[in-house]
């Protein structure tokens, strides 16, 4: 299962309760309400848990994490460095 | 009407224009909108709303996210005599349904961010015969009701007010809350009572035309909204950021914007504390003066970690409030935070509290009771619904239904509710409503619904329930609730069971459940499995 795979089954599973019909890589999480920020700490801890890497306070910027596509981005930059 | 003294909501605007019409009201992303450009749009809007045949108290709903042409809304709204009645953004089809049919509302305000919730909804059959769509995507939805584009609607070429005239004690705006009965209760707040708690509080913070709020709250909220009435009173600057999922950009804008006020619930600033570069700012944000907090209790060890983690120049003023009162019933004065760390304050001015016991006499220090409060900003009563404004609404005042006592020195601290009503982050849930969802699935035939103590949201919701079925699983369960309510009011950990324990007069034991809850807890400790389901 590929990195942007993985997340999306955990975004589906736990915020879109299984419907992933909304849900297209460049959907953002926040326009879309899928998120609220109590689910954003699930979001990192799963993706520093599943992908081993530790995610930095002044990361936390839509640009790396506010789709799909950003995050698999982010996990891209966050792995080869 | 342009006196000195503001006496409708919508004159906080109004003067504010006349004073201040090239200053700054807004900023939202990359527009900056001045307060003469948003006072003519809203008598544009106000003008609008009229010919299409808005009269003096008709209702009108708000369905917007945070953002000018909300701003522009709510005070054009009562410009034209209207009752602002915002409605939650995180609505489903059912609860607008429901408002639309309680307000008796023919006319809504809204954008096509809300296509989701308008998909399946058919605005005739609800009653809605006029709906004005901000950025709307034409061919993507037939509303099947009369159309204005937010363009037209605020293009008239008399930018002047319209000058409806309306009483001062007439409702200014209906907001609904989470009643004891199940239903939401629509809280009935005049322009006096708004504009009273709105200048007691810029009297409390000591707010002035030079402060620059940044609000991440949202503004169908009535903390929200005493934001912006507070800071259009006097002519302040308000910076909208709807972002704050990721904290870095608000705490980055409030650097570069120069923010002296910013205002949350317990979990904004749980959240701030724990996963934002608030630490780093603390050098970048010279001019934050004061931080507010309000919406339910705070854990001190929440209270100590923002202390140390903002400026010392910060002050931090602890609020507490009710819908019912406007906004805000007491403030806890900084230099008490400290020392009176567990208080919410004192009465506000204008406003006084008592606390009572269960007949209504005055306890003595000390000694707990329920909080009854009086003063100008409290609510005339329930919009359509005099059985529950007579539950709350006496001669000596409104009753809280919180529970707390006052020290010696008369500060107040706030021990619990009277009812079932509990507080998840910052909305007050009351846990029958949810029971009732619950069952309404089809799902469920019969759920204990109560919150447990949670760090980040203050509460978190737990459900025990019996599945219709065998086959029924929690994740199924889930689905059904999040098609029919707002994410906040879905628990966040669902226990299937096979019956609920029962009193022998059949009522559900309510401390055998929270028994269940705790081995529930128990047992995750030493094993993860289970029949369970938790969702964050």
């Amino acid at each position: 299962m590929s990195n942007i795979e993985k997340v999306r089954e955990f975004i589906v599973e736990n915020f879109l309760f299984g419907d992933d019909t909304s849900l297209k890589n460049d959907t953002s999480f926040l326009e879309e309400h899928i998120i609220d920020s109590t689910g954003m700490l699930e979001v990192i801890t799963f993706l520093e848990e599943t992908f081993d890497i530790k995610i930095n306070d002044d990361e936390l910027l839509p640009e790396n994490l506010d789709s799909l596509d950003n995050i698999d981005a982010f996990l891209k930059r966050k792995q080869s460095a | 009407m342009n006196t000195n003294q503001p006496v409708f909501v919508h004159e906080f605007l109004e003067h504010s224009a006349l004073r201040f019409p090239d200053k700054t009201a807004l900023i939202f992303q990359k527009e900056r909108i001045t307060y003469r450009e948003i006072d003519n749009r809203a008598n544009a809007l106000a003008r609008k709303l009229i010919e299409l045949g808005i009269k003096t108290g008709d209702r009108v709903l708000l369905l917007l996210e945070n953002r000018p042409e909300y701003v522009i809304s709510y005070y054009g709204i009562m410009k034209a005599g209207a009752v602002a009645v915002p409605v939650n953004t995180d609505v489903k089809p059912p609860g607008l349904q429901w408002l639309v049919k309680d307000t008796g509302a023919e006319t809504l305000v809204s954008s096509s961010a809300f296509y989701r919730v308008f998909h399946d909804f058919n605005f005739a059959d609800a009653g809605i015969k006029n709906i004005i769509i901000f950025n709307p995507k034409p061919g993507q939805k037939d509303f099947g009701v009369a159309v204005t584009t937010w363009e037209d609607a605020i293009s008239s070429p008399d930018e002047s007010s319209p000058n409806v005239t309306v009483d001062k004690d007439s409702t200014a705006s209906i907001i609904y809350t989470s009643g004891s009965t199940g239903n939401p209760k629509g809280v009935a707040l005049s322009h006096q009572n708004i504009v009273s708690n709105t200048q007691a509080i810029c009297a409390s913070l000591e707010l002035t035309d030079a402060d620059i709020q940044m609000v991440v709250l949202p503004f169908f909220y009535v903390m929200g909204k005493s934001l912006l009435n507070s800071h259009f009173a006097l002519g302040a600057t308000v910076v909208i950021n709807n972002t704050f999922l990721y904290p870095a950009t608000v705490l980055k804008q409030m650097a570069q914007e120069q923010v002296t006020g910013f205002s949350g619930v317990p979990s904004t600033y749980a959240f701030l504390l724990h996963r934002s570069p608030l630490a780093s700012y603390r050098d970048q944000l010279p001019h934050l003066r004061y931080c507010s907090q309000a919406g339910g209790h705070m854990a001190k060890t929440l209270k100590i970690a923002l202390r140390r983690a903002l400026p010392e120049h910060t002050k931090i003023f602890i609020m507490y409030g009710a819908t019912e009162a406007s906004a805000r019933l007491t403030l806890l004065d900084p230099q008490f935070y400290e020392s009176k760390m567990d208080s919410v304050g004192k009465p506000i001015a204008g406003t006084t509290i008592s606390i009572v016991d269960e007949d209504g006499k005055p306890v003595p220090a000390g000694v707990e009771g329920e909080l009854v409060a009086q003063g100008p900003g409290i609510m005339s009563g329930y919009w359509n619904n005099p059985e529950a404004t007579a539950a709350v609404l006496d001669d000596i005042g409104y009753h809280t239904g919180d529970l707390g006592y006052m020290d010696t020195d008369g500060f107040i601290y706030i021990s619990g509710r009277k009812d079932n009503q509990i507080k998840v982050g910052g909305n007050r849930i009351n846990t029958q409503e949810i029971e009732d969802l619950l069952l309404e699935t089809g799902l469920v035939v019969e759920a204990f619904i109560t919150g447990v103590p949670d760090t980040m949201l203050g509460n978190k919701l737990v459900a025990i329930a019996v599945a219709a079925n065998k086959e029924t699983d929690t994740q199924e369960i889930l689905s059904a609730c999040a098609r029919i309510m707002p994410k906040y009011k879905i628990p966040q950990t669902l226990l299937l069971v096979s019956s609920l324990p029962k009193k022998i007069t059949g009522k559900i034991d309510k401390n055998s459940c929270l028994e269940l809850i705790s081995e529930h807890s128990n047992n995750k400790q030493n094993n993860n499995k289970g029949s369970e389901h938790e969702q964050h």
